[in-house]
This record gives C-alpha cells, structure tokens and sequence, in this order.
C-alpha cells in the first residue's frame, strides 16, 4: 500500500463562493480532480476554519469586523 | 491552508495543494481588497512558527498583482522570502523582498511570454532560494495572468508547468521537498478546471 504524499485541501463551498469576481471558478470541482484521487499516492481533505484567536495573531479587530460586514 | 502547512511540515505530506475561498495576498494587517479578506499564507506561517518552531520560509508569488497584503505583513520579517513578480521593481536592503516587473517585458515579448516570465522567476527567484535556504517553499499560483483572463499576459498552461516545475526543483535541493502550492487570483472556470489538476499531477508524479 502507497502512503499518500500529495495532500489536496478544498471545501465545497469554494466552489460556490470563491474568489468573488466570478464566484464559481471552481464550479467543476472536486469532479476534475476524479482521475488524481484514484492515484494512491493522492489524498483529499477537506479545509476547516481557524480560530479567530489564530487570525488575531495576523490581523486587527477591525479588519476582521470589516470582512464580516462586507457585502460581498 | 494551515493544515495543509503543518501536515507538509511534519512530513506526513511531501507536498500539497491548498484551493482557497476567500483568502489571498491582498490581504494585510489592517486592510483588505482585491477579494482577499483574511491573508491564509500569513496565517500558516504563523501557526507554524508558534506551534512548530518554522524558521524560513520562501514565497514565490505569481499572481498578476502585486502581494501588497503579504508584503505588508511580512514586510519586516527577515525570515521571510518574498519573491513576487508584478508590475515594478524593487529589491529591499536586506534582499528578502524582491518585486520583478514583468508586465511590460511579457506584453512586448507576446507570444513569447511564457518563457520571459518563467525566466524571470527562475532568474529572481532560484538563486535567492539556494542562498537563503528556506525551511518551507510555498508558491502562490494565481492564474490570472493566463491569455484571456483578467490579469492578461498572455501566458498560457506551459508557464505554469513550468513554474511548477521551477518550485519542486527548487524545494527539493534547499528545503527537503516541503512545498505548499497556494490557489490565488484567476477568474474563468475553465482555466481553473484545466490548470489545477496539471499541477496536481505535477505534485504527485514528484512523489509516486
């Protein structure tokens, strides 16, 4: 058995809010990536949000209270 | 990312792809843009340094614009190489932080321009790596330079072939092989649908 050494990380919801100059950029994924994750050496996980703690550590209050309440 | 970072840096992945919502390089401490709202890249080093004693890490930053949220925060850090190849240029005094001006130089190189950009990020780049002798190599692959894109300059899949081929050379002679490849601007989906997964395969072929 081949130890995955290749990670892929997504979540399916960047494929219906990423990058918001088009949104959907990643519209045909995880399905294109089909023929890789039945490679053995090729493993999917899905992302998971951080802490708000971590996030503190690189940016300002207000900058996290400007993204929240950004539109977009 | 962060997870994708700390599992390249403990080993248990040679290498990863992370695809991003709406992270980017645009991204600095107090100020967002460009729909980047939280700076991922930024926020990986940081975890990795707190959590897991990173040292040096070196970016290649190919996206169409220029990594001002990145530069930003990692501005002062020495520890860090930031290499992003944009519209001016600029070395800093401690030589960490470089820009390349590659706009003009591909729109008059036309079709060309795959190979004046990737011998601008080899020229920029490769030597610096080798010197600095980073502990991580991300590259943060935005595709929004590819002909017909909104960063148009007139690349094409074989350029970032080949910067995946620069950045896993590249890892494997300073850093152990330790690459993180970063998802950043690019709007079309069907550049999105054809170039990631060549990358991918790239990634993984270093290592079946």
């Amino acid at each position: 058995m081949v130890t995955p050494r290749t990670g892929i990380f997504y979540h399916p919801s960047f494929s219906q809010r990423s990058y918001l100059t088009v949104g959907r950029r990643l519209a045909a994924f995880p399905g294109a990536l089909k023929e890789l994750l039945a490679l053995p050496q090729v493993i999917l996980f899905e992302s998971q949000p951080v802490s708000d703690e971590l996030i503190l550590k690189v940016h300002t209050p207000d900058l996290i209270r400007a993204v929240a309440q950004d539109p977009l | 990312m962060v997870a994708a970072a700390q599992r390249v840096w403990l080993g248990e992945l040679v290498n990863a792809f992370a695809f991003i919502g709406a992270g980017g390089h645009h991204a600095g401490r107090d100020f967002f843009g460009g729909y980047c709202c939280l700076n991922d890249v930024a926020i990986a080093i940081q975890w990795l340094r707190e959590v897991h004693g990173l040292g040096r890490v070196a970016i290649l930053d190919t996206d169409a614009h220029h990594g001002d949220g990145t530069r930003d925060i990692c501005g002062d850090d020495p520890t860090v190489l930031h290499v992003c190849l944009c519209g001016s240029d600029h070395v800093s005094a401690d030589g960490t932080k470089v820009d390349v001006a590659v706009y003009r130089r591909c729109l008059e190189a036309a079709v060309r321009s795959d190979e004046v950009y990737l011998e601008a990020a080899e020229a920029a780049f490769a030597p610096r790596v080798r010197s600095f002798r980073p502990d991580l190599l991300i590259w943060y692959f935005g595709f929004d330079g590819h002909r017909g894109d909104y960063g148009d300059l007139g690349l094409t899949a074989a350029c970032y072939q080949g910067l995946v081929g620069l950045t896993l050379a590249l890892a494997s002679q300073a850093c152990g092989r330790r690459l993180l490849v970063v998802l950043g601007g690019g709007s079309r989906t069907d550049l999105a649908t054809s170039l990631i997964p060549a990358i991918i395969a790239r990634l993984a072929d270093a290592t079946g």
